[in-house]
């Protein structure tokens, strides 16, 4: 994988490098960035959690809530969005 | 029942509604896919169960009125489930309808959560004598399942051949986990390999995507192009009796019963059929459309509530593509539930009726006025804001832990072996409810082969 920041816009903007996977458009790049976050966060919150069942898990959804907000803030989202205005009818 | 309980079904309950809501508009997200994977967390984090089954309600009533959304506004499903509504919601979109579209989508929701929940208590407290009977040939009904279901595919006989080898591969993984001691003998692994299964499309697409000639040969894109239209805005509270007319209402409602008569089958399958048998005769193009997506979201929402109140209260064994799917965790998530041991045991009917009753409120309160109101300020927000990658991340993390939770490290690379073969299989037409049915019948398929 290569160094260069996810949230780089001219990435995005500039090539056609994008792939779909479930009904929508990521790049691959981003999706592995994003996998590789949000496992990280999710198990890494299991492992650190003290030795509880019940914790284990917390410290887990803890931990995916986190890959979410932090994949959310650097990977941006593959959807143009355009506006149709209806006339009044 | 004390206050604190209900407080908490309350919460679970708004917590869902509100997850729900944001999940259902973005697009193409399954429904086991989504639902399955939280409610395992929650109830292996040891709720209460009553508050699980107030919160899945929720969050199922939330998701499929949501999922219209992006159906009306878009022409993309929000879920497998709104996929067969598009058809209809592109000739209003054509015609300039799209707010008229998720109003009547929304209403047809709610009526048919209304006439499924009491219909499903009825029709499960009518079941529960035989529920038994029916328990104790599971295995046979879990393989005859199989069957049919592969039969009913299109290439059914690839789907037929693919039944034992796919029970041997989790029969293997399970007897190699006793084997070396990676989990104690009487526990069976089986939550993750459901995920592994439900999972399994997009695992073998990441697995495709670092072979360098599979990776260039797929289609590229840009983006994913989006038009919306902007809506006019509607004054007061909404009330889903004034926004469908008379007919449509007895159309919803009529297709809400026959979604509950028909638990056991497909949803999406009898969705298409119904929403087919009750607009046929309609020549008008928009009274046609907007009948048919308001009583096929009657019919989808009844569906779901049918096929999971009805097992888990007459049976207490999912029987059903919605209880074996999305509402797997409310049987089986061991070691909390098990087959002997899940809500169908724990909970007493009125303890069905006060979860069901406070889930279905609150998400209809919460999510039908805010689906009415804001659901072009909502789909802006989530297609602007929220990229498709952090939530295949999110899920594929989830997979991951609960996979560890299971049996360890080993299981990591277990749940991925088994994701790559469902997701080829999944691909070549063998779909979930085969694969789901096999799941669970395999120790039975292997001891029937020795």
């Amino acid at each position: 994988m290569s160094k260069q920041t996810p949230a780089n816009k001219d990435h995005t903007e500039n090539d056609g490098d994008n792939i779909e996977v479930w009904e929508d458009i990521v790049s691959p790049k981003d999706l592995l960035i994003s996998i590789a976050i949000c496992t990280i966060t999710t198990l890494g919150g299991y492992l650190i959690a003290p030795n509880d069942p019940s914790k284990e898990l917390m410290f887990g959804l803890i931990g995916v809530v986190i890959g979410f907000l932090i994949c959310s803030l650097i990977i941006k989202p593959k959807r143009t969005i355009s506006y149709i205005d209806d006339e009044e009818k | 029942m004390d206050i604190t309980l209900i407080l908490e079904m309350i919460a679970a309950s708004m917590f869902g509604a509100v997850l729900y809501t944001i999940i259902g508009i973005a697009p193409g997200t399954d429904e086991t896919a989504v639902l399955a994977p939280v409610t395992l967390v929650l109830v292996l984090t040891g709720m209460e169960p009553i508050v699980i089954l107030a919160f899945f309600i929720s969050a199922i009533v939330a998701k499929k009125l949501t999922d219209s959304i992006p159906v009306a506004i878009a022409g993309i499903p929000g879920g497998v489930m709104s996929a067969p509504m598009v058809e209809h919601a592109m000739v209003l979109k054509k015609y300039g309808l799209p707010d008229v579209s998720i109003r009547k989508m929304a209403s047809g929701s709610v009526i048919g959560t209304i006439i499924s929940v009491p219909l499903s208590l009825m029709l499960a407290n009518l079941l529960i004598p035989v529920g038994g009977i029916i328990a104790e040939y599971s295995n046979q009904i879990f393989f005859g399942g199989a069957v049919f279901l592969a039969l009913m595919t299109k290439n059914r006989w690839l789907a037929l051949l693919s039944i034992i080898p796919f029970a041997l591969l989790i029969q293997g993984l399970r007897h190699l986990y006793w084997g070396i001691d990676a989990v104690p003998e009487d526990f069976t692994v089986f939550t993750s390999f459901f995920l592994g299964i439900t999972l399994g499309p997009i695992i073998l697409r990441l697995f495709e995507l670092m072979n360098k000639e599979i990776r260039n040969s797929l289609p590229r894109q840009k983006s994913n192009n989006i038009a919306l239209r902007r809506q006019k805005k509607l004054k007061g509270f909404p009330n889903p009796f004034k926004l469908l007319d008379k007919k449509e209402v007895g159309s919803s409602a009529a297709g809400s019963v026959l979604g509950v008569g028909t638990f056991f089958m497909s949803p999406v399958g009898m969705t298409i059929f119904l929403g087919e048998v009750l607009t046929s005769r309609i020549k008008d193009p928009i009274k046609k459309a907007s009948r048919a997506i308001s009583s096929m979201d009657g019919v989808t929402n009844s569906a779901y509530i049918a096929g999971t109140l009805i097992p888990l209260i007459a049976i207490g064994l999912p029987l059903s593509p919605t209880a074996i799917g999305p509402g797997i965790a409310l049987f089986e998530a061991p070691p909390v539930f098990t087959e002997d041991h899940n809500l169908h045991h724990i909970l007493s009917m009125s303890d069905f009726v006060v979860a069901t009753v406070i889930g279905a409120v609150i998400a209809i309160s919460l999510t039908f006025f805010v689906t009415i109101k804001y659901s072009q300020q909502i789909c802006t927000f989530v297609f602007k804001y929220i990229p498709h990658e952090a939530l295949l991340g999110v899920f594929f993390g989830l997979v991951i832990m609960l996979a560890y939770r299971d049996a360890g490290l080993i299981n990591i690379g277990g749940v991925l072996l088994v994701g790559l073969v469902a997701g080829v299989l999944h691909r070549w037409g063998v779909n979930y409810g085969v694969q789901f049915m096999v799941l669970y019948s395999a120790p039975w398929i292997v001891m029937q082969l020795l």
